[in-house]
């Protein structure tokens, strides 16, 4: 049975934590609920940005999500050196 | 005054052709960062190694597509672009503008960013190159509330619909590209401007077979104008062709002498299928196995005119070369109503399943046609609920092994084994 909507946020949160990785595609979310359509765990992921909770990170081509302490930032520490 | 010495940009200023090198160096009176681009790229000529990096968590509220992080990784040496961020605006349909809107836009752009432009990308927004990270969201502030001008597509998301100049211009338009473009442009709103796909997505409009947007080139839903019925004649006009009376291909080639106009080599013998001649001075069309080229019409679009059953062929797939190679679109359906009575009903229930299919299978950054390339032609089709047609064929096969489905084979694949054995021992 597919997760609800705030389940699902929470398993996306907690994929995005522990992942080895820190930016992950948005496939990467799909085994968080199996069950969910690939559009609802899209939605859900891009409502955790609008939150606040993650952000985007865009080569230009393609785009990936990560938490704000776990993205890779250009300008953040060791700035754009 | 020049502050680095480009000797190799500035051999790109020789020839007659116009140069981006002279662009920038005009820019650069104007603002003096720009010197810094000449200086970092005459950098990269003398190394060859690109000191650009490439992407970003650049972008402005709301919105997870339109702007692309770049920055100099020699910030020191070319502070004027130490980040350098690319801002794609969303085209019009047809890209009709009035000047006055490009001067706003490029004053906004002067003001907040380098000044420097690209018109157009090849997905056709105009793209603003180079801007500040603090600079962005007070642009995307003037863009919309004072221009009512929007981001356009990036990342993966989908990308700025495109469309030919269609019925606004052009008779040989078969549906109006403008209002389709523009209609599934707002219909997708959040998908243009937040990731939705493993990889980028584009739609292209063009109302015909000469297809002046390159959608079969460039599109994963390549939306071309056909029709179904007869190539309309004008025999009289015709007459006129083929005595000379009327330039061919509207007068196009009329700077060189090429001789007299002869519609057996012009256009007869150039028909790829070979389904027209000559009979008692008429021009003759078998219109059943005419494939819709538009050669005939460019060459005497006097004479020769699309049919009045007009629609689309919808083809699927088309990439620019990144992992595998580029590769054209393919044909799925041949024929479909594109309309705005129905709000293009049709055409977004098509997308809608190749959407749901990829989503679901494509890998990261796989273009829908590298999935269709790897997971095979038969199994879109079914996806797509379509029945195999002799023009989804390539070529005759080369496999000799049969693959049923189980529903084609009477009484599926489950049998009685022991039945079997009593009539045929092991």
């Amino acid at each position: 049975m597919a997760l609800s909507i705030e389940e699902l946020k929470a398993a996306i949160l907690k994929k995005a934590e522990s992942a080895p990785k820190p930016q992950l595609y948005i496939k990467d979310f799909y085994a968080c609920d199996p069950d969910a359509k690939p559009r609802v765990v899209k939605n859900a992921a891009n409502d955790l940005v609008k939150e606040g909770k993650m952000m985007f990170w865009s080569s230009g081509s393609t785009t990936m999500y990560a938490m704000k302490d776990r993205i890779k930032d250009e300008e953040g520490a060791g700035g754009v050196n | 005054m020049a502050k680095h010495e480009t000797p190799l940009l500035d051999e790109l200023e020789k020839g007659p052709w116009p140069s981006f090198v002279t662009d920038i160096k005009r820019q650069a009176e104007k603002n003096p960062d720009c010197w810094d681009i000449l200086g970092q790229v005459e950098l990269s000529y003398k190394e060859k190694i690109t000191h650009w990096k490439h992407g970003g968590i650049v972008g402005v509220f709301g919105y997870g597509g339109g702007i692309v992080g770049r920055y100099s990784d020699m910030p020191k040496r070319f502070p004027g672009v130490e980040h350098f961020h690319t801002v794609r605006l969303a085209q019009p349909a047809s890209k009709y503008y009035s000047t006055k809107h490009l001067r706003d836009i490029c004053d906004l752009w002067e003001k907040y960013g380098s000044g420097m432009t690209n018109m157009h990308g090849s997905t056709g927004d105009i793209v603003m190159l180079g801007c500040r990270t603090e600079a962005l969201e007070p642009f995307f502030y003037d863009l919309t509330h004072n221009l009512q001008q929007d981001l356009g597509g990036s990342g993966s998301n989908l990308r700025t619909p495109a469309n030919c100049l269609g019925q606004s211009r052009c008779e040989w338009a078969c549906y109006d590209t403008e209002e389709a473009c523009h209609h599934l442009t707002m219909h997708y709103q959040d998908e243009i401007h937040r990731p939705a796909f493993p990889y980028k997505f584009k739609f292209k409009f063009s109302g015909c077979a000469n297809d002046c947007v390159a959608a079969i080139a460039r599109s994963d839903v390549a939306v071309i104008g056909t029709w179904r019925d007869n190539i309309r004649i004008d025999q009289a006009a015709v007459k006129e062709y083929v005595a000379g009376n009327i330039p061919s291909n509207g007068g196009a080639h009329a700077g060189r002498d090429w001789g007299k106009f002869d519609i057996k080599k012009e256009v007869i013998d150039l028909c790829p299928t070979g389904c027209m001649w000559m009979e008692g001075g008429e021009l003759k069309i078998d219109d059943s196995e005419c494939t819709r080229c538009m050669h005939c019409l460019n060459v005497m679009p006097r004479a020769l005119r699309p049919g009045v059953d007009q629609g689309a062929t919808i083809c699927c797939g088309a990439k620019a070369p990144i992992l595998d190679g580029a590769q054209f679109a393919t044909l799925i359906v041949p024929f479909m109503k594109v309309s705005a009575d129905n709000e293009f009903e049709e055409l977004i229930e098509f997308i809608e399943k190749i959407w749901d299919w990829w989503m679901e299978v494509g890998k990261n950054r796989e273009r829908v046609g590298e999935t269709m390339q790897r997971i095979g032609l038969p199994t879109f089709i079914k996806v797509m609920e379509l029945e195999p047609i002799p023009q989804h064929v390539k070529e005759p096969r080369s496999n000799p092994y049969v693959f049923w489905q189980e529903e084609e084979v009477p009484g599926g694949f489950s049998r009685d084994v022991d039945e079997f054995r009593a009539r045929h021992a092991a």
